[in-house]
């Protein structure tokens, strides 16, 4: 005889307990394929199922093809919509720092993407020095998609900028082997968990660097928005510690809080 | 109401690469806090099956009532086939067969499997494959070629693990589901994407869809809560995280 439903007593309404700002949203229409939601209206239908109140949001077509251009239609798309917080993209090997920098002050915008392997540079100080030094001077985090770049490099130029706050994006369990003892070398790196589903794997990023470098965030839409707050609200976390991850983190690296 | 929850999808095995231990107490205090009531576990990673049907008696031996023994052969040695599937349903007690074909590199159609598949038609066996398509450059588990094989092999209950992984193998997996009605789609995955849960049952049905988690490689609490979390029915949501494995593999509820 089998003994089933002893565990059981699942909540199949979960809504997550604390306020939730996820940490990784593309939001609009990418060239290669038809995600399925791609405009502020799913996005933010999304967002009320999962019982999230806002979320850093970037344009993938400021990954993949302009990053000026993107950030401008990103701002039209958004509309001022208080929830969603914009996030630009920058390429530090073509775009005009100056104008670009007077773009995010304009706008007031508090965070930069880039991806070194999809615009084509290596992630050196010959090449990003003069924009980590606004970075820092700004006081602006920068987030970094984990497959966007080199390990060593990462580690040399986030080395040699303590000031800098970098967020490590989108770290897979294949990325396990390097990037917990990167986050142990390096104070000023912080990680987003959206893909960071290996077995245990809250727990051990928590006992490696704390709680407070830790931001949730979902990769809407190419992953959804809850599955990572059930794993959060069941990882045995301290109140404390689980409002952090989900959205008190982020808020200060942003200044929002 | 109390909703039963079988992780169709789990592994016993040290995946040393990447830090995870070979701990059946652990694994059990995850399966504690996702709320997975028993997990079906295999041992997928030795060239000698023996060896890794072994584990995972030895994880059922310890927790008898959590863990329920999954078995595993390979296509390499197809002399000791049918001798190990004996020994790892009649000896050890396994309840259902795993195949990881990307692992061994030859494709789940190959004829490597003949034996193994007659073997598992003659006793109306599930079949749990890898089942992964994201481009050509590799479609040894593309959820098309289980087509064939669950048209020929009508007894074996066929059940696609991670249900194609990325967009293109899910929509396939579908396509499989709606041609043969012992096509099964199991929902863990590291590639799903936002409706991803949503579309497999719409599309397969209900009833043909089952949780699993891939631990430890991914954790059940992410991996259920993709279900906890679907927009679709309650009704639904139990199918899935259990009630489907309990007729599937005539369990006792």
């Amino acid at each position: 005889m089998v003994t089933v439903g002893s565990v059981g007593q699942l909540d199949l309404n979960f809504k997550p307990s604390v306020p939730v700002f996820d940490a990784n949203v593309a939001l609009g229409r990418r060239h290669d394929r038809r995600v399925r939601v791609d405009t502020v209206e799913g996005t933010l239908e999304a967002m009320g199922r999962a019982g999230i109140g806002r979320a850093l949001v970037y344009a993938p077509h400021a990954v993949a093809f302009d990053g000026r251009e993107g950030n401008q239609v990103l701002l039209e798309t958004i509309q001022g919509e208080p929830s969603l917080v914009p996030q630009y993209v920058c390429s530090p090997a073509t775009d005009d720092l100056d104008s670009f920098a007077a773009l995010v002050m304009e706008h007031g915008v508090r965070s930069i993407r880039m991806a070194p392997n999809v615009h084509g540079y290596p992630f050196r100080d010959w090449v990003v020095k003069p924009w980590l030094e606004w970075l820092a001077a700004e006081n602006l985090t920068l987030w970094m998609l984990v497959d966007q770049v080199d390990p060593a490099e990462l580690h040399d130029v986030a080395r040699d900028h303590p000031e800098v706050n970098i967020v490590l994006s989108e770290v897979h369990y294949s990325h396990v082997t390097w990037v917990i003892p990167l986050l142990h070398s390096l104070p000023n790196v912080r990680v987003e968990i959206s893909r960071f589903v290996i077995a245990g794997g809250v727990s051990r990023l928590i006992e490696a660097i704390g709680a407070e470098r830790i931001l949730f965030g979902s990769r809407f839409p190419d992953s959804p928005m809850a599955p990572q707050l059930y794993n959060l609200h069941r990882s045995g976390l301290s109140e404390a510690s689980l409002a952090a991850i989900c959205s008190g983190n982020l808020e200060r690296l942003l200044g929002m809080e | 109401m109390n909703t039963p929850v079988i992780d169709m999808h789990s592994h016993a095995g040290r995946w040393g690469t990447l830090g995870v231990d070979d701990d059946a107490a652990k694994f059990v205090q995850v399966m504690d806090a996702a709320g997975v009531d028993r997990a079906c576990i295999n041992c997928i990673f030795y060239g000698d099956p023996r060896r890794g049907n072994d584990a995972v008696a030895g994880f059922v031996a310890r927790y008898p009532d959590r863990f329920i023994g999954v078995g595993f052969v390979t296509p390499h040695y197809p002399e000791e086939v049918i001798r190990e599937l004996e020994r790892a349903f009649d000896t050890l007690g396994m309840k259902f067969l795993k195949l990881y074909p990307n692992y061994y590199g030859r494709p789940i159609d190959d004829a490597g499997y003949l034996p193994i598949f007659e073997w598992a038609d003659d006793r109306g066996i599930v079949i749990m494959s890898h089942s992964s398509y994201v481009d050509d450059s590799n479609t040894l588990t593309a959820p098309w070629r289980f087509i064939g094989l669950a048209q020929r092999f009508t007894r074996v209950r066929w059940l696609l693990a991670h249900a194609g992984n990325a967009r293109p193998g899910q929509e396939q997996a579908v396509e499989a589901a709606r041609a043969c009605p012992n096509i099964y789609l199991e929902t863990c995955t590291s590639h799903g994407e936002h409706g991803t849960i949503e579309f497999l049952v719409e599309g397969a049905g209900a009833d043909r869809v089952l949780f699993g988690s891939d631990m430890p490689l991914m954790d059940a609490r992410y991996q259920l809560g993709r279900i906890v979390t679907a927009d679709i029915t309650q009704d639904a949501k139990r199918k899935v995280l259990g009630l489907n494995a309990i007729r599937l593999l005539e369990l006792a509820d």
